[in-house]
């Protein structure tokens, strides 16, 4: 609890570095490039707020292996897990703005890249925090900046109308998980997540655990929590679209895991065939079960690359919920494993999809007709992206799949408790290549109605090429980052 | 029944009240007026339970400036009352199952008394300074994080509400 | 003479107004009494933690709240600003007409 100013100072220099860089990027657009067009504008501040990233990822591997620290009474924690994953999402922000440098954001470049930095710092201290109050308002500051980034197409309908869905949907989930919150604080007497359960899952903590879910469902976008997602992709730009659902995801999901594995691993219950017991895994099975189900199926018959792709990520976090349900040091390293596949393949797909779709008239499925021909190398990343997240074998999306799926079939494997879930996991991968494939088909197969070629950008294809690199390193060597996770949960857990 | 309890009861009443006339009222303007008084009485429980500074707070952030926003939003919309009640019949079966089933709930677990973790009859003492203190000690992130969210509300602010200049 | 009040009064009070929150938020189609319904639930969970904090004789409970009534008011302004632009370029605050969007 000694803790000195500068050990904070230290424990947050990457926050305090991109908050300086919001700033200035502010500053540079409103001041000097007042005059300049939109296009110079966005590439000079773009630029400044990658350089930004850049420099803040340096502080963050310098901490990594200093051993853990947990200042303020829990409110920072700073350790290695949580550097690796502030880092993840700052490669996520830096290639958020990478893709938005090609993609018009309108009059305001100064506030939309200032936003999404400080929508990056409030990622990082969710990612951060062992501490209920810390959660809520990093929670809120990360909603805030994405609801208004979701509404940047000021000249557009669509965009102000999925902001206006996403934040009335957000605003309810904050109401449920402050009041779940607040119910947890009244019975457990502290805030700090790991103190939260002491003794067994009384009834009053019971309904707090419910509404704090229910909140982090909305946030996730689970069924039946998940109306915002289809329309709020729809609706932002595509560069906000795949930062909602890569980097907001990836905080919400790290927290949320804390949040059950740390805070209420006592109160999780069961849900092992026959042997049901209530608590949250019961609940999260549930869920899981419907957001597979009614995402891979309401995917099927999209005709937006957007929204299938938003009905494709409600399926994921099904699938990603059956490994928190498994709970444990696997349940969890499998958890973290998907978290980094989901978030790069995403991005990397929606990444594709910013830089075709302005050139291809829209977003509709037809408008990707004959892709292959037109920009055969982003068709091919496309082709990557698209297998990993239909779980195709030597790729990412393959083996965190099913390592997911080995950590629920290892718990009471003799029993075949949890394989259940598993079985409909592996069915809806199944009905979810379907509508992959339909994508690829409209890129490969279809004629284009016009055959010109689409030229991006050198620098954006070779940031999406490292993209899939990953993607196919992290399917091909699992081992190293999996070992890394594992030693790394095994100190938190 | 001694001051306090014939005060609660008052307050909570009051509240609830002007709650339902809240939801109930047609026109948007008088809503607000009714969402003014509930936070009024919310103040008052606050008070009940000894929470002075955040009662004050109460007043003035929530019947001071968020009403002001509310009703500075109603009048530059220039938004009339909703000339028919138009009912959505499934959606208010649907609200009262949703709440309905949340106060059942919570009759159920609260219709035995609960134990607090400290004695209820303790003066608690909540000075300004000592509800302060903490958000420059244990709670300074949080604090320095608010100070972050308000900047990004102003800039959001700013940029959604401006009319575009062409 | 004891107060005959006790937690359990102020949770049902407060659960009440979360409940009556919820359901003007499902009942109501005019986004800013939406709003204003989202101001009750926040209020409720305030209504709760003070509750909780006076009744544990615990400070943190305060300090949450001081914090919900800060980001409260941030949130709505948000909100209503989503609200203005969106009816700068469609006449409605009527969620029931967001329609360019499927659901």
């Amino acid at each position: 609890m000694d803790a000195t100013y500068l050990d904070i100072a230290r424990g947050l220099s990457a926050e305090i570095v991109l908050v300086l860089a919001a700033l200035f990027a502010l500053a540079l657009d409103l001041g000097w490039l007042r005059r300049e067009g939109g296009r110079e504008r966005t590439r000079a501040v773009g630029v400044l707020t990658i350089v930004g990233l850049i420099l803040a990822a340096i502080p963050v591997c310098q901490m990594l292996g200093n051993g853990s620290q947990r200042l303020l009474g829990g409110t920072l924690v700073v350790d290695d897990l949580t550097l690796l994953f502030k880092l993840l999402l700052i490669i996520l922000t830096a290639l958020t703005a990478l893709i938005s440098l090609e993609y018009d954001v309108g009059r305001h470049v100064g506030e939309y890249f200032a936003t999404m930095l400080f929508g990056a710092v409030g990622m990082m201290l969710l990612v951060a925090t062992e501490e209920l109050i810390t959660i809520f308002v990093a929670l809120e500051l990360t909603s805030l900046c994405l609801y208004i980034l979701t509404a940047f197409h000021k000249s557009w309908l669509r965009s102000q109308e999925a902001a206006l869905k996403y934040f009335m949907f957000g605003a309810i989930s904050s109401a449920f998980l402050l009041f779940g919150l607040s119910l947890v604080f009244g019975v457990t007497g502290t805030t700090n997540i790991r103190e939260l359960m002491t003794g067994s899952l009384t009834p009053l903590l019971g309904v707090g655990l419910l509404m704090i879910l229910i909140g982090f469902g909305f946030k996730v976008a689970v069924v039946p929590f998940h109306l915002w997602a289809p329309d709020a992709y729809e609706g932002a730009p595509t560069p906000v679209a795949a930062y909602i659902a890569t980097g907001s995801k990836v905080a919400s999901f790290f927290v949320l895991t804390k949040v059950l594995l740390l805070g209420f691993a006592g109160g999780a219950g069961s849900a092992l065939w026959g042997k049901f017991a209530s608590g949250w895994a019961m609940l999260l099975a549930v869920v899981a079960v419907l957001s597979m189900v009614l995402g891979n199926c309401a995917a099927i018959v999209q005709r937006n690359v957007k929204r299938l792709l938003a009905y494709s990520s409600i399926a994921h976090a099904g699938y990603i919920f059956i490994g928190l349900i498994a709970a444990g040091l696997t349940g969890a390293t499998s958890v973290m494993f998907y978290i980094i596949v989901y978030a790069l393949t995403n991005l990397g797909a929606f990444g594709v999809v910013a830089a075709l779709s302005a050139r291809a008239g829209g977003e509709e499925l037809t408008h990707f007709n004959g892709m292959a021909k037109r920009a055969p190398l982003l068709s091919l990343l496309m082709l990557i992206f698209v297998l990993s997240l239909a779980g195709v074998p030597p790729l990412g999306g393959f083996f965190g799949k099913f390592y997911l799926f080995a950590a629920a079939v290892g718990q009471d494997a003799r029993h075949f408790g949890l394989l259940w879930l598993v079985v409909v996991g592996i069915l809806m991968s199944a009905v979810s290549l379907y509508y992959y494939l339909i994508v690829l088909k409209h890129m490969y197969v279809e004629a284009a109605a016009d055959d010109s070629r689409i030229e991006t950008p050198t620098y954006l294809n070779a940031a999406l090429g490292l993209v899939a690199l990953a993607v196919i390193l992290l399917g091909v060597f699992p081992q190293p980052t999996l070992t890394l996770l594992n030693s790394l949960l095994s100190r938190v857990l | 029944m001694n001051v306090h309890d014939t005060l609660f009861w008052f307050f909570s009443i009051a509240m609830l009240l002007s709650g339902v006339l809240v939801i109930a009222n047609r026109n948007p303007v008088n809503s607000a007026m009714c969402l003014v008084l509930l936070f009024v009485f919310m103040a008052g429980l606050f008070l009940l339970l000894d929470a002075i500074f955040l009662a004050v707070i109460q007043i003035l952030v929530y019947a001071g400036a968020v009403m002001v926003l509310f009703l500075f939003v109603l009048m530059l919309l220039d938004i009339k009352a909703s000339e028919r009640r138009r009912i959505l019949w499934l959606g208010l079966i649907g609200g009262l199952a949703v709440a309905g089933a949340f106060v059942w709930e919570l009759a159920m677990i609260l219709g035995k008394p609960l134990k607090p973790l400290a004695s209820a009859d303790k003066p608690f003492h909540a000075g300004l300074t000592d509800v302060v203190k903490p958000l420059f000690t244990k709670y300074m992130l949080p604090f320095e994080v608010t100070a972050l969210l308000l900047l990004v509300a102003m800039v959001g602010v700013v940029l959604l509400s401006k009319k575009e200049l062409r | 003479m004891t107060s005959a009040i006790t937690l359990n009064h102020y949770l049902v009070v407060s659960g009440l107004l979360f409940a009556l929150g919820i359901l003007g938020v499902i009942v109501r189609r005019n986004a800013l009494v939406i709003f204003m319904a989202l101001e009750m639930n926040l209020n409720a969970a305030n209504l709760a933690l003070i509750a909780f904090s006076k009744f544990n004789q615990k400070l943190d409970g305060q300090v949450f709240v001081f914090f919900i009534i800060a980001i409260a008011a941030a949130e709505v302004a948000v909100g209503l600003a989503i609200i203005v632009a969106l009816f700068r370029r469609k006449q409605t605050v009527s969620v029931s007409e967001l329609t360019s969007l499927r659901l």
